[in-house]
Order: structure tokens, then C-alpha cells, then sequence
């Protein structure tokens, strides 16, 4: 007999206490699930559980060969686990994407943190937009990212939310930069330099539709890669630049904008695993990034997702 | 002079760019009715149905009508009150109204109107809908429910008691994960190119007797959206008929286009965007334009 699947179904009918719902967690019909409690019973030479026709409980036996059928199955798993990391050459290490504008200081501090924390491990760092971390993530190619959303993130799990108010970077010599805060409106006539849609086309987009939606409608958008380019267009007058908080550069000013528009919405995200030791890997790496996202990024965790309003129209509503 | 093979992955990468820069994922499968050409990018993925449900539903009605089965010109009364959920038709209404059943198809159809298709689904039977996508030959199509199980999956897995609640609530992280609709895996569901061959055989008059097709065309004809697929085929002389689908982020549209010159093309055109927004203009657009950049490849000689 596989004893291995009998065992899984016996846990969770045990977990389920219900034939039917258990069946169906298990992908499976009544009858063949039964046969095989039945089997694993006359196997073990036990009664796992008491059937009534009320209800379904374990018996005694049963309640201490539960534990051990856990165990097995967890040890099973990460035979799995451990053999497709080695064989995709992975052991001890976590692969993680990060925005290439995140700043050499924070790399550096997350690096250090991270080796602090985790001296065993090493830590490979890809620098790639949100779009390829997700779909690297998808591939199994990453363990872990730092996304900003919006973004697709099914079957993937999230760290907490931090938000980064977004700013303008002026020339210091324009005069918008002799007052404490920008209205977007403002910014007419000026050419729009942000980071390339590529690396995060939910947040660009977003980006654009509340610029446009407050009265800035840029006549050309400049994509930056890299913040010192942007800093160079603005340093040539060329165009303004929406970035998070950034230290005054000889020329450059940062001003917040009025009313705090556009928030930049970060998180860490990674892949579930199932194997025990490479999740706590993934788990000591995601909480050392969002600490130093919060210390070093000036990122604020956001409570709750802002409350939106929606207002129905016919072609977009229920089932249209 | 560039090789066939050359011109496709050329119109494949112009409508996968197309997409893109609309902020959607998209699948499509476009093919001529009468040769057979395609055109097909992630042509064979599971997609989310949303409305679309109404076409296999309309079919399997008309196919229950020539069998004799129902009476198509039956009259249902529905009381005021008791309506699925929807923007359009009878939902809308606030008396009570006698109709036909094959009049109640027809706003299921021309206005997605969800408290008609609820009825038509009620008379035919969902095993009916699925037993007749099996027998046209449509692998990848199932329909689980009717319009009404879906919003109260929506409201169960967003823990939220309107509409609106999940839309507002959309943002939150881990939201559309957890909303089954939205997952094909986990609600009615087909693919691009099990609906176009669904579209060829209404418009080849295989789906059902001749009469039958013919009364399906003129519905899917009578369809009053004008954003998706219609917009991307602005020509006084080409009939564009169709059936969308829309649920939160999810817009689709399936149709048929056709040219004075006699061709005919089954388009169907999925997509999910990246934006939680309710008012997207460019991800409807680029369902028109995505299907005109197929139809057009299609139209080379």
C-alpha cells in the first residue's frame, strides 16, 4: 500500500471529521477515500474513527497516530522540498528581487542586516522592476521581492503595506521650489520624468491618471531608470521629477505636494514554500527588508488600503 | 519580403504590446469562420467567463427550443423585488413585468441583463448549459453558477454586503486573491479559442438549426455596448456583433465581425488589468484594438 497517501488521507479526514468535506479537500470521491481508511485501518490493525451517522470522531488510537501521521507527512514534503532545491542548485540561499531605485545605502544596510540575522545564508540580489519579480516569482526563479503596487499578486503572499508620499523635485532655481508645497496643478507646462512603466506599470499608470486627474498633464514623460538621471534632467531644466523625499542636490529641490496625492505603496512579497527551513529563510529576509524599508526608505506602514469610492455605471457594473 | 511565420509573431507581439501599454493581461483567439486561419495568443489559458456565461447559456436555450423542450414564447411574470443583482434591464425595474422567456434572452444579451438571464438559467438547467458546451465540442467551458451564486461568492469572500463594498475594498492586500470569481480555476470559465469556435458555429448554422442560429446572430447583433469590441472596428459597412463580459477587473468581449466582402471572423478577447479601477477607458479600448490588429492580420491575402 502507499502508505504515504493513506496517511494524508487519514489526517485530514481527522482534521475534517466529515467524509464528505474531506473527499472533496482532497480532490477525491466518498466511496475511494473511505476504502482506503478501511485499508489503513485493517493495515494498522486499529480503529482510527468512530462513525456514527451523526458525526465522525477519532478514536484514542487514532488520536495518537495522528501526531505521528503529521510528522511523517511534514518529513515527506521536505524530502521533496530539499531534493528540487539541490537539484535547482538553491540550498542556503535566498534569491531576492529589489527596485533599482531603491538607493545604494539601503542595499547596503539590507545586506548588512540580513548578514547579521542570517550569517549562514547567502543572499542574491537581482535588481529587476515589480513586473519581472512577479513573474520571476511565478517562475520559481525568485524567493522573495520588494514590489510597489498595484500589482498581480495571486498566489503570492505580502508582507505589510508602507506607504512613501511622493514629492516633486524642482530646479532650485524655479519658482514653484520658494514655496513649501507644490500643488500638481502647478506643475503645467513642465515635462514629467518617473521611473520607466516597465519596471511597474500599475503604479505608473496610477501615477499618471492622478497627475492628470489634478490639473498636470505633462506634455512629455521621461523615463528614468536610474534617480540620477531624473536628477540630471531636472539639474537641466529639461523636466521635474516625482520622486519620494530626496536630500537637497546643489540645484535641486524637493518640495512635498499639496495634500499628499500620490503615495507610493511598497511591500515585500514572496512564494510560499513548503519546506520549513527555506519559509523561515524567506520569513527572516522579509522582516529584515521591511525594517530597513521603514528605517533607512522613510516608508510608514499603512494601516488599511485608503477607502476608496466607487460610484457604479452601467457598463462597467455587476456582471455587465 | 518577410515569410508568413515572420508576419505572425510580428501581429502576436503588436497585440501583446497593445495590451501592455493598456495595463491588462490579455487572451485572445480570432480566426476566419469560413478558412479557419487564426490567430491565437494565450489562445488556450482559462479565463474568467463573467457574462460571457450568457452565450452557451443562449445557446442551449435555442437548442432546448427546437427540440422542443420549452416554448420560447412563454411568458414568465416577475414580481418586483426578487431580482439578481445588475446595472441593466429588468434588475433595473421596480414593477412587476410579464415577458416571454426568448424576450427575457433577448435583454440577457443585448443588455447583459442579469435578473433575465437568471430565469433563462432557472428554465434550462446549468447541467444543460454544461452538457451542451461538451457536445459542441468546447473542452475548456464550464458554467457553475448563475449570476446570483456569483455576487454572493463575491460578497462571501470579501466579507462585504454591496457591490460597491468590493470594489472599495478591492485595494486591500490579498482581496483578489481571495475572491473565487476571479479565479478561473474557481468560477464558470472557458477559453479564447473554445468561444470562438462556439461564435463560428452559431454563425455556420451548427449550433442549433438554421432558425435557431439566425435568431441567435440578430441578438448577439443587437448588443448595445460601444467601448470594446465595436470601437476598434469604426467602418460604416462592417456589422460587429457581440456579447461582453465585465466583473471588477475582469473585461472581455467575444463577437463576430464582418465585411461587405463576405469575410467573417470570430473574435474573443479576455483581459484582467492591473488597476483596481472601475472606469478604465483604455482597457476596454484595447479589446477593439486587439481584435482589429488579429482581424486585419486575418484580411492579408
Amino acid at each position: 500500500m502507499n502508505l504515504v497517501g493513506h496517511l494524508n488521507c487519514f489526517v485530514v479526514v481527522a482534521e475534517e471529521l466529515h467524509f464528505g468535506r474531506a473527499a472533496e479537500r482532497l480532490g477525491i470521491a466518498q466511496p475511494p477515500l473511505s476504502q482506503r481508511i478501511q485499508r489503513l485501518e485493517k493495515e494498522l490493525g486499529v480503529r482510527l474513527f468512530d462513525r456514527s451517522s451523526r458525526k465522525v470522531e477519532l478514536t484514542a488510537p487514532g488520536r495518537l497516530l495522528l501526531e505521528e501521521a503529521r510528522e511523517i507527512l511534514v518529513r515527506v514534503d521536505r524530502v521533496y522540498s530539499v531534493a528540487e532545491r539541490a537539484r535547482l542548485g538553491e540550498v542556503g540561499a535566498v534569491r531576492a528581487g529589489l527596485p533599482s531605485d531603491l538607493g545604494g545605502p539601503i542595499v547596503a544596510a539590507l545586506i548588512a542586516a540580513f548578514r547579521e540575522q542570517r550569517p549562514d545564508l547567502r543572499l542574491e540580489l537581482r535588481e529587476t522592476g515589480t513586473a519581472e519579480q512577479i513573474r520571476a516569482l511565478g517562475e520559481g526563479a525568485l524567493d522573495a521581492g520588494i514590489v510597489r503596487h498595484p500589482c498581480d499578486t495571486r498566489d503570492l503572499e505580502l508582507g505589510p503595506m508602507l506607504g512613501q508620499p511622493v514629492g516633486v523635485l524642482l530646479p532650485a532655481s524655479s519658482r514653484l521650489a520658494a514655496s513649501a508645497e507644490v500643488h500638481l496643478a502647478d506643475l503645467a507646462g513642465h515635462d514629467l520624468a518617473v521611473f520607466p512603466r516597465d519596471e511597474a506599470p500599475g503604479a505608473y499608470d496610477e501615477l499618471l491618471a492622478t497627475c492628470r486627474r489634478h490639473g498636470y498633464a505633462p506634455p512629455a514623460v521621461h523615463q528614468a531608470r536610474h534617480p540620477q538621471f531624473a536628477l540630471g534632467l531636472v539639474l537641466a531644466g529639461t523636466a521635474v521629477a516625482l520622486v519620494p523625499r530626496t536630500e537637497d542636490a546643489a540645484g535641486a529641490t524637493w518640495r512635498p505636494l499639496l495634500g499628499e496625492p500620490i503615495t507610493w505603496r511598497t511591500s515585500c512579497v514572496w512564494r510560499p514554500s513548503r519546506d520549513p527551513d527555506q519559509a523561515r529563510a524567506i520569513a527572516d529576509f522579509t522582516a529584515v527588508a521591511t525594517a530597513v524599508l521603514r528605517r533607512e526608505a522613510g516608508m510608514a506602514p499603512l494601516d488599511a488600503a485608503p477607502a476608496r469610492r466607487v460610484v457604479q455605471r452601467p457598463a462597467s457594473g455587476f456582471l455587465a | 519580403m518577410s515569410a508568413p511565420g515572420e508576419l505572425r509573431t510580428d501581429v502576436h507581439a503588436r497585440i501583446e504590446a497593445a495590451f501592455r501599454d493598456a495595463g491588462v493581461t490579455g487572451f485572445l483567439h480570432a480566426t476566419d469562420i469560413d478558412t479557419g486561419r487564426q490567430v491565437a495568443v494565450h489562445a488556450d489559458e482559462p479565463v474568467v467567463l463573467a457574462s460571457v456565461f450568457k452565450v452557451p447559456l443562449l445557446v442551449a436555450f435555442h437548442r432546448q427550443a427546437a427540440e422542443g423542450l420549452l416554448d420560447p414564447t412563454e411568458p414568465v411574470t416577475l414580481p418586483p423585488g426578487d431580482r439578481t443583482t445588475g446595472p441593466t434591464g429588468v434588475s433595473v425595474l421596480l414593477d412587476e413585468v410579464r415577458m416571454s422567456l426568448r424576450d427575457l434572452a433577448c435583454f440577457m444579451i443585448t443588455v447583459s441583463d442579469n435578473t433575465a438571464a437568471d430565469v433563462v438559467l432557472d428554465r434550462v438547467g446549468l447541467e444543460a448549459v454544461n452538457a451542451t458546451a461538451a457536445d459542441l465540442g468546447l473542452p475548456g467551458t464550464a458554467v457553475d453558477g448563475s449570476g446570483r451564486d456569483l455576487l454572493d461568492s463575491l460578497f462571501t469572500d470579501a466579507r462585504a454586503s454591496t457591490f460597491g463594498e468590493v470594489w472599495a475594498r478591492l485595494d486591500e492586500p490579498g482581496m483578489l486573491d481571495r475572491l473565487r470569481a476571479l479565479d478561473p480555476l474557481r468560477t464558470s470559465h472557458s477559453t479564447p479559442r473554445d468561444m470562438t469556435r462556439l461564435l463560428g458555429l452559431i454563425w455556420r448554422d451548427e449550433a442549433a438549426p438554421p432558425a435557431e442560429c439566425a435568431a441567435m446572430r440578430r441578438l448577439l447583433g443587437l448588443q448595445v455596448w460601444p467601448h470594446r469590441l465595436s470601437s476598434g472596428f469604426p467602418y460604416d459597412d462592417v456589422v460587429v456583433s457581440g456579447k461582453t463580459g465585465t466583473l471588477l477587473t475582469i473585461r472581455n468581449e467575444i463577437g463576430v465581425v464582418e465585411y461587405p466582402d463576405g469575410g467573417r471572423y470570430a473574435v474573443a478577447v479576455f483581459t484582467r488589468s492591473l488597476l483596481p479601477i472601475a472606469v478604465l477607458p483604455q482597457a476596454d479600448a484595447v479589446i477593439g484594438t486587439a481584435a482589429r490588429l488579429a482581424v486585419e492580420w486575418l484580411r492579408r491575402p
